[in-house]
């Protein structure tokens, strides 16, 4: 039978922590969402012509909004799994009669749970300097959640096999960022030489931000199909060995 | 014939190719107040491990109330309530937030969590300390808190591993009472200890642990007989010599 209390408990848990250390976690992001669309959108938008027929300021937004949420979600999950591993709190949840699928359904709801929140925060900034639109609203809640989830079954994977902060860090600093760079949140790939951006319609965050954008904008330049079959994909392929990991129990139980 | 509160065959367990437990066996009957001596390094906690579920067995079966432990996992760990050695909790929680988490993790309603919440604070003497975090809470205390987590789900077995250590003599004496109590009522209880005294004092069975190996087993009076205290039969055995 499903342990529905002990789900909602873990998912109670993550939400709960969330807001007892608020600055770190809502806070810090929301400002650093200000400040992007701040000097990217309002300050340098209003030098730059119209990207992709619309305004600078509008086809940025998405990208913020993408960009903060799947970091969000990331960091929730794999700084939670590991602070837990590390103080060995994790075992309050190894004892317990939760399921290997009710602990991941727990730690991911918690981790999709903060990043919706911070996707909130974002849209609420952007009201502020009329950069929200929205037109496509399934399609925006599908790529909110489909990312959030696809990151933080990623941060599940990082939260186990991180030995220690700096390894922690390694996959915002070197992989999380620099995608996101990449994959067009700035900037129309038109923009780009012709090798520069054949390279890039294998850079998953293209596909995430052109999608977030398109369900903004209707406005797109990858293939959404493409794109939509690449979410599911790795939902399917991450959610499978995250609870392949869970059941062998690698770096959960001793 | 009776099913076994605990039953482990052949247990095995090692990390690479240092093994930690070397094959033991052993049972306790429904109500056993037992307890599971040795040195440390011996095996005591690795095989606590095994058993709840925070460790994985390499080979051999352990079996909880005649449930496979990683078979029906799920059922065997509503069983049991472990008292840990180590301070296993988010150091920034308070006290009854630990506790309302735990007693949620095991399925309880909220009403039913509350009400049971104050009745385990009230008996390991937590109550007027339930909104501090755990960090600030004193040697004594944090032991109390992990006993009172053990406690929440009201398991059938409860495994306490050196809930003693650090805390004062007077709670010592208290703790001493209450568990004889619960084991009264029915529950199975397994105590790992360095306190030979408190061995002697609370089991009624004793299993010695020596490096990964089950080195003597029995009642307690097979122990101290002759006049001899349990600690020297327990140097004897751990010194290597013969039992």
């Amino acid at each position: 039978m499903f342990n529905w209390i002990g789900l909602y408990t873990l998912i109670r848990r993550e939400v709960e922590r969330t807001f007892r250390i608020i600055a770190q976690t809502l806070g810090a992001p929301l400002i650093s969402a200000f400040l992007f669309i701040f000097i990217f959108g309002f300050v340098l938008g209003r030098k730059i012509e119209l990207v992709g027929g619309v305004p600078y300021m509008l086809f940025v937004f998405p990208g913020i909004l993408m960009m903060n949420m799947l970091t969000a979600s990331f960091d929730n999950v794999s700084h939670t799994l590991f602070v837990s591993r590390w103080v060995r709190n994790i075992h309050e949840v190894l004892v317990a009669p939760l399921s290997y699928l009710e602990m991941i359904i727990g730690y991911v709801v918690g981790a999709i749970t903060r990043g919706l929140l911070i996707g909130l925060g974002v849209l609420l900034i952007g009201l502020l300097f009329g950069a929200v639109h929205i037109a496509h609203p399934l399609l925006f809640i599908f790529y909110a959640i489909g990312v959030t989830t696809i990151f933080a079954l990623l941060g599940i994977l990082a939260g186990l096999w991180a030995k220690g902060f700096e390894q922690l860090g390694i996959f915002n600093i070197f992989i999380i960022m620099p995608l996101s760079f990449l994959g067009g949140m700035f900037y129309s790939i038109e923009f780009l030489p012709e090798t520069v951006r054949a390279i890039t319609i294998y850079n998953p965050m293209f596909y995430f931000i052109d999608g977030m954008r398109y369900a903004s904008l209707s406005y797109h330049e990858s293939n959404l199909m493409v794109g939509a079959t690449l979410i599911i994909g790795l939902i399917l392929f991450l959610g499978t060995l995250v609870f392949y990991l869970f059941k062998k129990g690698w770096r959960l139980r001793e | 014939m009776s099913t076994h509160a605990l039953e482990i065959k052949n247990l095995k367990k090692s990390y690479g190719k240092n093994v930690a437990v070397d094959g033991i066996s052993f049972s306790i009957e429904q109500g056993e107040f037992f307890g599971l001596l040795g040195p440390n390094g011996a095996g005591k906690t690795t095989t606590i491990h095994c058993i709840t579920g925070i460790g994985t067995i390499t080979s051999g079966s352990i079996s909880i109330l005649g449930l496979d432990v990683v078979k029906e996992y799920r059922e065997t760990r509503k069983k049991i309530g472990l008292s840990p050695q180590d301070y296993n909790v988010d150091i920034f929680a308070k006290v009854w937030k630990i506790l309302d988490y735990a007693g949620g993790y095991y399925g309880m309603r909220k009403k039913e969590r509350m009400n049971r919440i104050e009745k385990v604070l009230a008996e390991c003497r937590l109550t007027e300390h339930k909104e501090k975090a755990f960090q600030h809470l004193s040697g004594g205390l944090k032991r109390r808190l992990m006993l009172a987590r053990a406690l929440m789900h009201d398991p059938e077995i409860l495994i306490l591993d050196e809930p003693t250590a650090g805390i004062d003599v007077e709670f010592r004496h208290e703790l001493w009472e209450f568990l004889r109590k619960l084991n009264k009522s029915g529950k199975t209880i397994i105590l790992t200890s360095h306190y030979l005294e408190e061995v002697e004092l609370l089991c009624s069975r004793i299993g010695i642990i020596h490096k990964g190996n089950l080195a003597a087993l029995g009642r307690k009076d097979e122990f101290v007989k002759d006049g001899k205290k349990l600690e020297d039969k327990y140097l004897i055995i751990t010194r290597g010599e013969h039992f």
